[in-house]
């Protein structure tokens, strides 16, 4: 899960990247307007934490050009301004949830949480194909009630494919989501975290579509 | 209308002095007039008598035995007709050896009647005027003189009925009378067209500033005459700059707001991941912050817009966003927010601002509360727009009730901002003049009626 932070202020910026990132997800962050409607307009993500007072482009315009290009990633607004003009303005921007400051990193992370799992459509905080079960609110995976050990990277993968159970999700896909935009991609590496994972995983829960991806089943 | 709002109304006052002149006018033409044609005919009355005098005086002679006679009768037809009202006489007046005789020769319209002239000698060559009573009691106007025919003094008299002089006067009067009444209903009627054509535009202005007044304009609207133009522009530059100065207030409360706001998360989030005395002491006077700033600003800006002529805000719309924003907000909870049929003439008279302030922490409240339903209804009841908002919650107790509507006490320590929320829309609602009354939903939990003045 891919996490798109846009804040004004360097020490927040730098501490909500943190949060966010400690949580299991990867996270670009962006410091103006601008640089926000781009990265957002170009890139993928799961969902966006939006500061609206933004200098160069203001928070409502970069969401109101996403909205109207047709990009559908759940936004999270995050800004001082609460009073409910500018809560009702936010929402009819497009946005999925608001939340002012100041906050608890908890609710952030909890508020995220919701937003991507509603944006996939699942009702629940845990996630479950067949035996395995994802727990988004505290990043555990158990197989059968055990409790199974991975890495961010692995995570991050089974995550993406768990939220997209059912549906074919290309190597570069995932790519896109697993991994922040500063860091060196490489699809051959999501092969690597695939592997590893069928090694901890019950076999034949991840399948390869040959020439188009993998495909999470209930093997059950 | 009462006799002091009459005496204070400008139509009022023009309209009566317009008419008290118009009258005033009308009765000095009329007496001057009347008294004028009077005279006129007056003078023509005697210069006749005088006229019917002189030919008398022409006419008379003695006979050869020494006693009066006329050459020729007179040629009015009226002495010959028996009281007529046209009468002459000739008196015999006291001479040497001889008596007064009144009468010795008279026209035949007096028949066998004497005029009893006063006793009077005119010395030669005046006319003297007098008033007598006629021979059937009616008032004649009456010429004299005296001639000496051979020593032989006599008196020559012409009468006439004034009635002859009158009447026609009277007639005269009457016409005068009737015209002058036509001509003084006419002004009177052009008096009012004018005070009401003329100040129709006050009129307009009256309800031009009634509308703005209600909040159903936010400027005077329309095009008025040149004397009271300035006097519209003006105040709709005073109403547009109250506007500015509301608008600059409150993006200098929200400049505010993020000024104070992204340091505290800074700090709010340094402290959160520790747990230590500080970060506890940090966490607490940070929440202590975010309330007073929250519950000041709300404050200053609705205190800004209390009070403004022309406000008004339609209650529908605000419902609508407000809801679409909750429902979005509390999309994972499954809740069902209805709101009843607003109809589309119920107003709040006062800023949308404010009015999506209260309501949306209300409402707000209800959703954090409510476990599946939220129900929105509002009415105007007795003048007031009132706001109900159930919520199928656990409710909150009758007596913490009057605590949730003061300052920075909250019910349920579970829900973030709750407490503060009420106190906030307690307190706009009384600047407005309004309140927030908390009781028992029909759905269980609490029931919010919030109640503000309304635009009728």
């Amino acid at each position: 899960m891919r996490i798109l932070a846009v804040e004004d202020e360097p020490t927040l910026a730098t501490q909500l990247a943190e949060g966010v990132r400690e949580a299991g997800y990867a996270v670009d962050v962006a410091h103006n307007g601008l640089d926000a409607h781009f990265m957002g307009d170009t890139e993928s993500f799961d969902a966006v934490v939006l500061d609206l007072g933004l200098p160069q482009m203001d928070g409502i315009t970069v969401l109101k050009k996403w909205r109207a290009a047709g990009r559908t990633m759940p936004v999270l607004i995050l800004t001082a301004r609460d009073n409910w003009h500018e809560k009702v303005a936010g929402i009819d921007a497009g946005a999925d949830d608001y939340l002012t400051k100041p906050f608890h990193m908890e609710e952030l992370l909890a508020r995220l949480r919701a937003l991507i799992r509603r944006a996939g459509g699942h009702a629940s905080a845990e996630l479950v194909c067949g035996p395995v079960t994802l727990d988004t609110r505290n990043n555990r995976v158990t197989v059968e009630g055990r409790a199974l050990t991975l890495t961010s990277h692995e995570y991050r993968v089974l995550a993406y494919l768990m939220h997209h159970a059912g549906e074919v999700v290309s190597r570069s896909d995932l790519v896109e989501h697993i991994y922040a935009q500063d860091f060196d991609r490489d699809s051959n590496t999501v092969e690597v975290f695939i592997g590893r994972l069928r090694k901890k995983l019950p076999p034949g829960l991840i399948e390869t579509v040959r020439g188009m991806g993998y495909r999470l089943v209930n093997s059950q | 209308m009462t006799l002091v709002t009459l005496r204070g109304s400008l139509r009022f006052r023009l309209l009566l002095g317009t008419l008290f002149w118009i009258a005033a006018t009308i009765l000095v033409a009329g007496w001057g007039l009347g008294s004028m044609f009077r005279q006129h005919v007056e003078s023509q009355f005697h210069a006749e008598l005088k006229t019917h005098l002189d030919q008398l005086t022409a006419q008379l002679t003695l006979d050869d035995q020494g006693r009066p006679m006329l050459a020729m009768s007179l040629s009015d037809p009226r002495f010959n007709k028996p009281f007529a009202g046209l009468y002459w006489q000739i008196d015999r007046l006291v001479s040497p050896g001889l008596p007064t005789a009144r009468a010795v020769m008279r026209s035949r319209s007096l028949w066998d009647q004497v005029l009893r002239v006063p006793a009077d000698s005119p010395a030669s060559g005046e006319i003297h005027h007098h008033r007598i009573a006629g021979p059937q009691g009616e008032m004649l106007g009456m010429v004299e003189r005296v001639v000496r025919i051979d020593e032989l003094p006599l008196r020559l008299i012409v009468a006439a009925d004034e009635g002859l002089m009158i009447e026609p006067v009277a007639r005269f009067n009457k016409m005068l009378w009737l015209a002058l009444g036509v001509l003084g209903l006419g002004l009177a009627l052009a008096a009012l067209v004018q005070v009401f054509v003329g100040l129709a535009p006050l009129q307009k202005l009256r309800a031009a500033l009634g509308r703005v007044h209600r909040g159903e304009a936010q400027q005077m609207e329309g095009a008025f005459p040149a004397e009271i133009m300035p006097l519209v522009e003006e105040f709709n530059t005073v109403l547009a700059r109250n506007a500015e100065v509301v608008a600059r207030a409150r993006t200098q409360a929200g400049n505010l707001a993020h000024a104070l706001k992204t340091p505290l998360s800074v700090l709010a989030n340094a402290a959160g991941g520790k747990d230590d005395a500080l970060a506890r002491l940090v966490a607490a006077q940070i929440e202590m912050a975010r309330r007073q700033v929250d519950y000041h600003l709300a404050r200053a800006q609705a205190a800004a817009t209390v009070g403004l002529p022309g406000v008004r805000t339609p209650l529908g719309p605000v419902v609508d966003g407000l809801v679409r924003t909750l429902r979005r907000i509390h999309a994972g909870r499954n809740l069902d927010l209805v709101v009843q049929p607003i109809a589309a003439s119920l107003a709040f008279r006062g800023e949308a601002q404010d009015l999506q302030e209260m309501l949306g922490n209300l409402l707000d409240n209800a959703c954090k509360w409510a476990s599946h339903r939220v129900e929105i209804d509002a009415a105007i009841e007795q003048d007031r727009l009132v706001i109900r908002v159930d919520d199928d919650g656990k409710g909150i107790a009758a007596e913490q009730r009057e605590a949730m509507l003061r300052r920075g006490i909250r019910a349920d320590q579970q829900v973030p901002g709750s407490g503060l929320g009420l106190a906030i829309v307690d307190d706009l609602a009384r600047m407005y003049g309004g309140q927030v009354v908390l009781t028992d939903s029909p759905l269980g939990g609490l029931r919010a009626t919030l109640i503000l003045p309304a635009v009728q």
